[in-house]
């Protein structure tokens, strides 16, 4: 069995090959944009792009290296360029990409539908294309030659012409890199008591992220820190579900947390079943009486 | 200009259940336009009222998508006229049967496009793929992740936005762009656009063949939730909630 990784960054490279090792005895290695690294697959491509070529432009190049490998799978990490570049390989191979996959049982794999509410088991009937992150592997080692043959660069026909580029800095706390999370819904009844879940966050070295209607329904956080389907996913040591009812819908974005730590009011709240420690009260006694005593 | 633009029409999922075997319950799910489906929407009906120009909305879905609420729904959103696959072995279709459909509907009915827009990915499969396969099936160009879109000439000029960096791409046309949510916030109709969407005119048809799938479903089952301690207090007892928190901080 042989698998080619198709990577962009640095940790992708080494990982989706540390990863492929696990599935396939033969891996191999292709990058588009910056040198591949050696010595972590069996063989490296480095698919040349010019300088200020975008990179969706190289496609030949990998697909060149997809016909003269003839690999049994692709490994693609989920970047958008790699989306394109892989996606074009798989649409001329006749197949789809397969994405964000999360776990291997042979040909069938397994991926989110429905952000999460549910796994879809699938197998792809022709050609194997997946999208996939390092967490579906176990941690292992990339091991590989120094062998790397360069792809020339082949413009396509109808060429992307990339004019410019700028850096963007990063906005807000990245709270999949969070060890504590504190998660605020619809038990607030104002958005300036969402102070005392910052106070709360402070005091625990945790950031505030939020169940959907409180960045949709109302407008007190910003749409990309709610947590659950179509949002985020994490997985922190802990995390506090403050005036959150423990909807499915948000329960799968923290289904992943080491400790589920729930406030609510209401006993019969479905968060109760989903957490390792609750309370029943109302959070604004709870959480200031909870500050007070960490 | 013309301008076409992929809608998804898939279950509410706020008001998917799980039922006792893990399964999906949908009954008491309404069908709704696929959440960043709407922005691609908005961000089309935009760029034709800039530059003088139609859309029409296309799409492949379930039989359930020929709802006169949703269709009305697409249509009250500056959309011009609705073209729509339904058959319900699209439900789960893999992204090149996807496209493949897709494809059928832009060469029979909007084969002069100057532009496709997708969304960034449908709710149900959020594969971000079709834009891809779409792209390849109809042999044009293809970009992602775009936040700001410029037609300049026979081009359109997008602003692409990635973790790290914002690219400048000139596009040539004919193309398939998907955008990012942001890329347009999408408009609220009112009772006037609503009561004219049913005026305009929109057609339902059923695949001409069997769809071509290059993915085997094999079962669709909600996870099992990692089990809990379920230590629960009462608002009295916050010393020993307290005292329980701070261990599991440690």
């Amino acid at each position: 069995m042989k698998a080619l990784v198709l990577a962009e960054s640095l940790d992708g490279q080494r990982d989706l090959c540390a990863g492929a090792r696990q599935i396939a005895d033969e891996v191999v290695l292709a990058v588009v944009k910056g040198a591949p690294q050696t010595g972590i697959a069996d063989k490296a491509y480095d698919v040349e792009l010019p300088e200020g070529e975008a990179a969706e432009n190289a496609v030949a190049g990998v697909q060149a290296v997809y016909d003269a490998e003839q690999p049994d799978v692709v490994l693609i990490e989920p970047t958008p360029r790699n989306k394109i570049l892989g996606g074009m390989v798989a649409a001329k191979a006749g197949a789809s990409v397969i994405s964000d996959v999360a776990s291997f049982d042979g040909d069938t794999v397994t991926n989110m539908y429905f952000g999460g509410l549910a796994e879809m088991k699938q197998k792809a009937t022709g050609a194997k294309f997946y999208t996939v992150a390092a967490t579906a592997f176990q941690p292992g080692e990339a091991t590989g030659t120094d062998t790397v043959e360069t792809i020339a660069y082949t413009a396509p026909a109808k060429a992307l012409v990339l004019k410019g580029t700028k850096e963007v800095p990063r906005e807000g706390a990245d709270l999949t890199k969070c060890d504590v999370v504190i998660g605020a819904g619809r038990g607030f009844a104002e958005e300036a008591d969402l102070q005392m879940a910052r106070d709360l966050a402070a005091k625990v070295g945790g950031e505030l992220g939020c169940s959907r209607p409180l960045a949709e329904n109302v407008d007190w956080m910003p749409r990309n820190l709610y947590i659950g389907v179509s949002g985020l996913n994490l997985a922190p040591k802990a995390y506090f579900a403050l005036g959150i009812s423990g909807q499915m819908q948000h329960m799968v974005g923290v289904t992943n947390a080491e400790t589920i730590i729930a406030v609510n009011k209401d006993q019969n709240a479905p968060i109760f079943k989903q957490a390792d420690y609750g309370i029943v009260g109302d959070l604004y006694k709870v959480i200031p009486a909870l500050i007070e005593k960490l | 200009m013309k301008i076409v633009v992929a809608v998804k029409v898939v279950a509410d999922d706020q008001d998917i259940f799980v039922s006792g075997d893990r399964s999906l319950d949908y009954s008491k799910a309404r069908q709704i336009i696929s959440t960043y489906d709407t922005n691609a929407i908005e961000a089309a009906a935009q760029l034709a009222a800039d530059n003088d120009g139609t859309v029409v909305a296309i799409s492949a879905s379930t039989t359930k998508a020929d709802d006169t609420k949703v269709k009305k729904d697409i249509l009250s959103r500056g959309i011009d006229e609705l073209f729509m696959v339904a058959d319900d072995s699209l439900e789960t279709a893999d992204s090149y049967a996807t496209a493949q459909v897709l494809k059928g509907i832009v060469d029979a009915n909007a084969s002069d496009y100057d532009l496709i827009l997708c969304g960034d990915g449908s709710a149900d499969l959020y594969a971000g793929q079709v834009d891809v396969q779409l792209a390849a099936a109809l042999d044009v160009p293809v970009i992602n992740e775009v936040t700001g879109l410029k037609v300049e000439g026979d081009k359109v000029v997008v602003e692409r936005t990635l973790e790290d960096e914002v690219e400048e791409i000139e596009v040539p046309l004919p193309a398939v762009i998907s955008v990012s949510p942001n890329v347009a916030t999408p408009r609220i109709p009112g009772m006037r656009e609503i009561l004219a969407a049913g005026k305009k005119p929109s057609s339902v048809e059923g695949l001409a063949g069997a769809l071509e799938t290059k993915v085997e479903v094999e079962d669709i089952k909600a996870p099992e939730m990692t089990p809990r301690k379920n230590e629960i207090f009462a608002e009295g007892d916050i010393d020993a909630f307290a005292a329980a928190v701070a261990e599991a901080l440690k």
